[in-house]
């Protein structure tokens, strides 16, 4: 089959750094091909080369047999390459038609073709299984929908090239199921499809073949029909991982939160369980379930409407984030770096936000002492290396970033941590120290809700679970449990289709 | 931890030689240091005052000094009252408007027989309470403080001409012209200025020593950050409003000291002088950093270049003048400044934004994007300084 | 179970359905703005009088001409504070140009009258724009800055005097007291400004980059939209209407000081935003920018009808855009979906979920 797009020999540094080194690989028309990798690896500068936002400093780029230079992502779009990242960037105040047809109205003598550019749309929406009225504003739509609409942004200039960054990830899994069926009606109609994700289970059953970079280098290049999942993570990690999830047995205290028939209108219901001193306590769930709302609530962010939280044996009904935490909980949201780091601020102040008020001295001055005293202590554990003190958070690495994140929360000692997909984004290697770093808290007797769409992770992690469906608790189970039951608890069936697993 | 992957050796991502990173460290922290904001203004108030000494005897005469000190007393706590409310991200545009309500009220009230002082004590408990009607107003039901106080600036302005229409209130009583334009203990230096810089001192460490400072700029840095880490954002929002408030009531009691008369518009046209006093000392207009220090400072230079100008021979509107371009220049100034800055702060640490995956593309924009306000796609890097 | 949401069904044709989404806020505005004229034509005696109502609407269109203008910059997420110093400079030089102009009469003056003033607003509008784009300055600090810039080089080139309406050509004020069909002559100019830019928004592509601008600053640099380029157009767009205001104003009123055009911003402002132009960009429209201002200063002349101080309206600007952010934050709270958190209805096709998790 004749390639649609080329990289040869692709170069590219970052200051000092390189990020990619001599990447070279061909998609050919109609292919679905999976991009794996750490992060870190590269994946998302490949990306960005393809769409034209940055350049290669060597090698170059073939568009259906003519050598091409990007200088800006317009250019890129003219030659029929398109890219969906997870969260579209589409125009929220704007309807459909026009977030479709950005940058390229259909006019008429100069002036803007409105009801054909609608009647344009809904030919494309048709073809997408997406039946919204197109003059809807999209800031009215679901993330998932959006996708769809960044999708018909690309059919409409006609791309022989879609580029899927990491799209599963905030879809549930019904969204995720229509998205795979786009893909193969894509592939069906001869558009080539660049899959990037970490969920190798989705890279294994979507693409026709997949590659592996590591460290800015291409390490492998096979058909999906012949590799394995565990064969993928080591090509993406390059060396073998002993144990991915090093739960160590726990010795349970006290109950340490106790949750009543907890309830927020519209978003979850009736729910209820109880935490106990070092306890892991998963909540599984599809996405959409409501235990990131259920977290919030926790954690003050969200009201509750009904039902009664019994903290560390006191009645607790939590007013805002600062009162949660000045009673002992913590939260880590999904989006660590958006949420959780104050760009502008020191490392030690971002790592000791959560205890100033424990680090005070005389008429409420912050102690520079005891701060940095606390941020060398925890920045141990979390193995990060400090450095200047004055330095910024904004200068760190992605990696670190997120450490200073997780170092808070340590600092904060809580009774209960609440963590919302804490290894979600983030590669195998960290994964496994984030996780020790979680067990080790366990030991120490901190009650931990884990919030996780990855039944692997929650199933061996976890001394509990609790499986959600929309808005309810389904089950309560004893770990380690079977991932069927999980998955009949957070589906809703009683009975499941039996396929060879 | 023995069941931890961890990398082995030779597998480090390349970087090049570090053998350069030691010099370049040095030029660093020099380079940090001569940009540092204050010491530019120290710099540019030195010159003024050189070259305003050069051209006129008169310049640095006590008596014109003390002047130039009396002068900048109004503005001086504007600024200082407003410079926390930027801090955090938020802007209030209704600070000369408090000045004008307050005064009006203190001046009413000591008109109907209230004891001038007892006046002064309500004026500044209801500025502080015309803050907090800002700050519960925009937190609480979350709107833009930019509509709000425009709103409320409005909105004061109105019940102060309600409350006095065009008349005056004059001669107030000798002890609070004291207070506006007398001397320390009989000297020449004004009271009025020492009270400000006593002010000033305490603003400044509670602002920059303080817990609550800190959270001044969590929530000017990132406030949904700064939420989710525990650090009272509502609370702190509310109550950097009612400072301003209560700053402004404090600058309109000086004013009537200092000028001796109430209207219903006085000081109407200080917003933006304030408002230019706090930009200039170097608080980002997007909020998280600046210092108190810096305020006072842009203070001092303004009073001494307006007066440079006016020994110069230009008019007061010119002078007016030469304060927009000067706001112009330094906000350019700095964004040119902090783009150097950041050319050799690039080149020491090992910057990671090409690397992330996809954390990356929403960090970049949501910096952007978090303090509602203003327009902040062009959120600049080192236009800041570390708090 | 969920919260039901606010969006429109499936497919809708024609010409209603096209209208519902685009027009509604307009549609809002103008029911509003008629009831009000209906309710105080019937209360208030005063309100029907013919020079009332005249002045009323002279008034209203020169504040809805420029509030036009400012609400192409607020689309686009900025703001301009110096419309106000703009109309004034603008009417002084132009007004004190034609004043010393003394005789000499024909199409020269007729042209300086009616191109000086906006070409004055260009100019100071593309500083504006320069100032934001290139030097990267917050709009707010900007316009600040520049507008106590032009007021007080106003100031300066009045040098305390002032131009007076003998001065100048009797054709500008018969433009002020002129009337087609029985409506002023400013209100029809006014319509066609409205008329005119209302096309440009919704028809050309100029307009959607604006909006486009507004509304994800981001997305729209991706595009290939060349923002900067647009920014400036769209202040100096804006300070062209604000000169064509000044011109208005000299036609109005004749003498023309330094004072001229002081606090107008202001109630530009209020006037976009009453119309439902966002502080935030991307949404609005200057037809309703245009409505807003009609109403505003509806409501400005009912309150000095019933003899409430003139001194009130200042007060009432000030709640009227608090109002009207607070009311247009309510109404898109309401339809807006949760950004960052998928909240999915309930998966009535669950086969599909586990044969996509089963099959591993």
């Amino acid at each position: 089959m004749a390639p649609v797009v080329e990289l040869h020999d692709i170069h590219h540094s970052y200051g000092a750094v390189e990020t990619l080194r001599a990447v070279s690989f061909s998609l050919a028309r109609g292919e679905v091909v999976g991009l794996v990798g750490e992060n870190g690896a590269g994946k998302s500068t490949i990306v960005k080369i393809l769409t034209g936002v940055i350049q290669p400093i060597k090698g170059n780029i073939v568009v259906q047999g003519t050598e091409r230079v990007f200088t800006n992502p317009r250019a890129a779009r003219e030659a029929g390459i398109a890219a969906m990242y997870q969260e579209p960037m589409l125009f929220p105040d704007l309807s459909i038609t026009e977030n479709i047809f950005a940058g390229h109205q259909l006019t008429h003598r100069g002036t803007i073709a409105w009801s054909q550019m609608h009647e344009r749309a809904r030919s494309l929406q048709e073809q997408l299984d997406l039946p919204i009225d197109p003059q809807t504003p999209v800031y009215q739509l679901r993330v998932a929908e959006r996708q769809l609409v960044e999708i018909a942004k690309a059919l409409s200039i006609g791309a022989q090239l879609l580029i899927l960054d990491e799209p599963t990830a905030v879809l549930s899994a019904r969204e995720v199921a229509a998205l795979y069926k786009i893909v193969r009606d894509l592939k069906a109609r001869g558009v080539t499809i660049l899959f990037i994700s970490h969920r190798l289970e989705e890279v294994y059953q979507w693409t026709d073949r997949v590659i592996v970079l590591r460290d800015g280098q291409k390490v492998a290049e096979k058909p999906t029909t012949e590799v394995t999942i565990p064969e993928l993570i080591r090509d993406m990690v390059g060396r073998e991982i002993s144990t991915l999830y090093p739960k160590q047995p726990a010795r349970l205290g006290d109950t340490v939160l106790e949750v009543r028939g907890l309830t927020h209108k519209g978003y979850f219901e009736d729910v209820s369980f109880t935490l106990r001193q070092g306890e892991i306590l998963g909540f599984a769930g599809l996405v959409g379930a409501g235990r990131t709302e259920l977290a919030q609530s926790l954690f003050g962010i969200d009201p509750i409407d009904a039902g009664q939280i019994i903290l560390a044996g006191y009645s607790f009904h939590p007013r805002s984030p600062h009162h949660a935490v000045s009673c002992g909980l913590a939260y880590l949201p999904e989006n660590r770096l958006m949420h959780g780091l104050v760009p502008t601020m020191t490392i030690p102040l971002n790592t000791t936000m959560p205890i100033w008020q424990r680090l005070l001295s005389w008429f409420g001055v912050l102690s520079t002492r005891r701060v940095n005293r606390m941020t060398d202590l925890l920045s141990q554990r979390v193995r990060l290396q400090p450095g200047r003190r004055d330095r910024l958070v904004s200068a760190l690495s992605g990696g670190n970033q997120q450490k200073v994140v997780l170092a808070k929360w340590l600092a904060a000692e809580p009774r209960v941590l609440i963590l919302d997909e804490p290894t979600h984004g983030i590669d195998i290697g960290a994964k496994a120290d984030i996780l020790a770093i979680i067990s080790e808290l366990a030991q120490a007797g901190v009650g931990i809700i884990f919030i996780s769409s990855e039944m692997e992770e929650v199933r061996s992690m976890c001394d509990h679970l609790v499986v959600m469906r929309e808005g309810r608790v389904t089950g309560i189970f004893d770990c380690p449990v079977d991932s069927k039951t999980v998955m009949a608890a957070a589906s809703g069936l009683q009975s499941i289709v039996e396929a060879s697993a | 931890m023995s069941t931890v992957a961890r990398r082995p050796p030779g597998t480090e991502p390349r970087r090049s030689s570090s053998r350069g990173d030691a010099a370049n460290s040095w030029i660093n922290v020099a380079l940090h240091w001569i940009t540092r904001w204050e010491v530019g203004l120290c710099l540019l108030i030195v010159i003024v005052i050189a070259g305003s000494a050069a051209a006129s005897s008169n310049f640095l005469t006590p008596f014109n000094l003390e002047t130039m000190a009396l002068n900048a007393t109004v503005l001086g706590f504007l600024a200082l009252g407003v410079a926390p409310v930027i801090m955090t991200g938020d802007i209030d545009l209704s600070i000369a408007s408090t000045l004008a309500l307050c005064g009006v009220v203190m001046a009413v009230l000591w008109q109907h027989g209230m004891n001038i002082w007892v006046a002064a004590g309500l004026a500044i408990i209801l500025g502080g309470i015309l803050g907090l009607v800002n700050g519960l107003v925009v937190v609480m039901f979350e709107l833009p403080s930019l509509a709000v106080t425009l709103g409320s600036m409005s909105t004061y302005t109105g019940i102060a001409f309600l409350i006095l229409q065009g008349k005056a209130i004059i001669n107030f009583p000798a002890s609070l012209v004291q207070l506006g334009s007398g001397g320390l203990f009989g000297s020449d230096f004004p009271i009025a200025s020492a009270i400000l810089l006593i002010c000033a001192a305490i603003l400044a460490f509670v602002i920059h020593r303080t817990a609550f400072g800190k959270s001044v700029f969590a929530i000017g840095g990132n406030r949904q950050a700064a939420r989710f880490s525990g650090v009272p954002v509502a609370r702190t929002r509310i109550l950097v409003f009612v400072i301003a408030g209560a700053f402004a009531a404090l600058a309109a009691i000086f004013y009537l000291g200092n000028f001796d008369t109430a209207q219903a518009n006085m000081a109407a046209d200080q917003l933006l002088p304030a408002i230019t006093a706090v930009i200039l000392g170097g608080v980002s207009a997007y909020g998280g950093s600046g210092t108190i220090q810096g305020v006072v400072l842009a203070l001092v230079l303004l009073q001494v270049l307006e007066t440079g100008l006016g020994v110069a021979g230009l008019s007061g509107q010119e002078q007016t003048i030469s304060v927009g371009i000067l706001l112009i220049i330094a906000i350019s100034g700095g964004a040119a400044i902090g783009a150097v800055r950041n050319r050799f702060r690039r080149r020491e640490h090992r910057s990671s934004i090409a690397l992330s995956a996809t954390s990356e593309t929403e960090e970049v924009s949501q910096t952007a994007s978090i303090n509602v306000d203003e327009d902040h796609s062009t959120h600049e890097q080192g236009y800041k300084s570390v708090p | 179970m969920n919260a039901p949401l606010v969006r429109p069904g499936l497919w809708e044709r024609g010409r209603f359905g096209l209208a519902r989404l685009f027009r509604i806020r307009e549609v809002g505005l103008i029911s509003i703005v008629v009831i009000v004229s209906i309710v105080a034509a019937i209360s208030i005696p005063a309100f029907r009088n013919g020079v009332n109502l005249r002045e009323l609407l002279n008034n209203a269109a020169v504040v809805a001409i420029v509030a036009i203008g400012e609400s192409l910059v607020l689309l686009t997420r900025q703001i301009d504070l110096s419309v106000g110093a703009i109309l004034g400079l603008s009417a002084f030089i132009t007004g004190s140009l034609l004043g010393q102009s003394g005789g000499i009469g024909g199409i020269g003056v007729i042209l300086i009258a009616l191109l000086l003033p906006i070409f004055i607003g260009i100019v100071l509008g593309s500083i504006n724009g320069v100032l934001i784009s290139f030097a990267r300055m917050p709009a707010i600090i900007a316009t600040l800055a520049t507008l106590s810039i032009y007021s007080g080089l106003q100031v300066v080139v009045s040098g305390g005097s002032q131009v007076y309406a003998y001065q100048l050509p009797t054709w500008l004020s018969q433009l002020y007291t002129t009337s087609w069909l029985g409506v002023g002559s400013f209100v029809w100019i006014a319509v066609v400004w409205v008329v005119l830019f209302s096309f440009v928004m919704r028809i050309l592509r100029w307009g959607r980059d604006l909006y486009a601008m507004g509304s994800n600053p981001e997305a729209a640099r991706y595009m290939a939209i060349p923002t900067r380029r647009r920014t400036i157009q769209a202040f100096v767009v804006c300070g062209a209407l604000a000169g064509f205001g000044g011109l208005l104003y000299i036609a109005q009123y004749g003498n023309v000081d330094a004072t001229a055009g002081a606090g107008f911003e202001l109630t530009v402002i209020a006037g976009a935003v009453v119309g439902g132009v966002s502080l935030f960009g991307g949404s609005g429209s200057p037809l309703g920018a245009a409505l807003g201002a009609v109403l505003l200063l509806e409501i400005e002349n009912v309150l000095a009808l019933l003899k409430i101080s003139i001194f009130a309206q200042q007060t009432l600007q000030g709640v009227a855009i608090i109002s009207a952010v607070a009311l247009y934050a309510v109404l898109m709270r309401r339809s807006q979906q949760p950004a960052t958190r998928n909240r999915s209805q309930s998966d009535s096709d669950t086969s599909q979920i586990v044969k996509t998790e089963v099959q591993q």
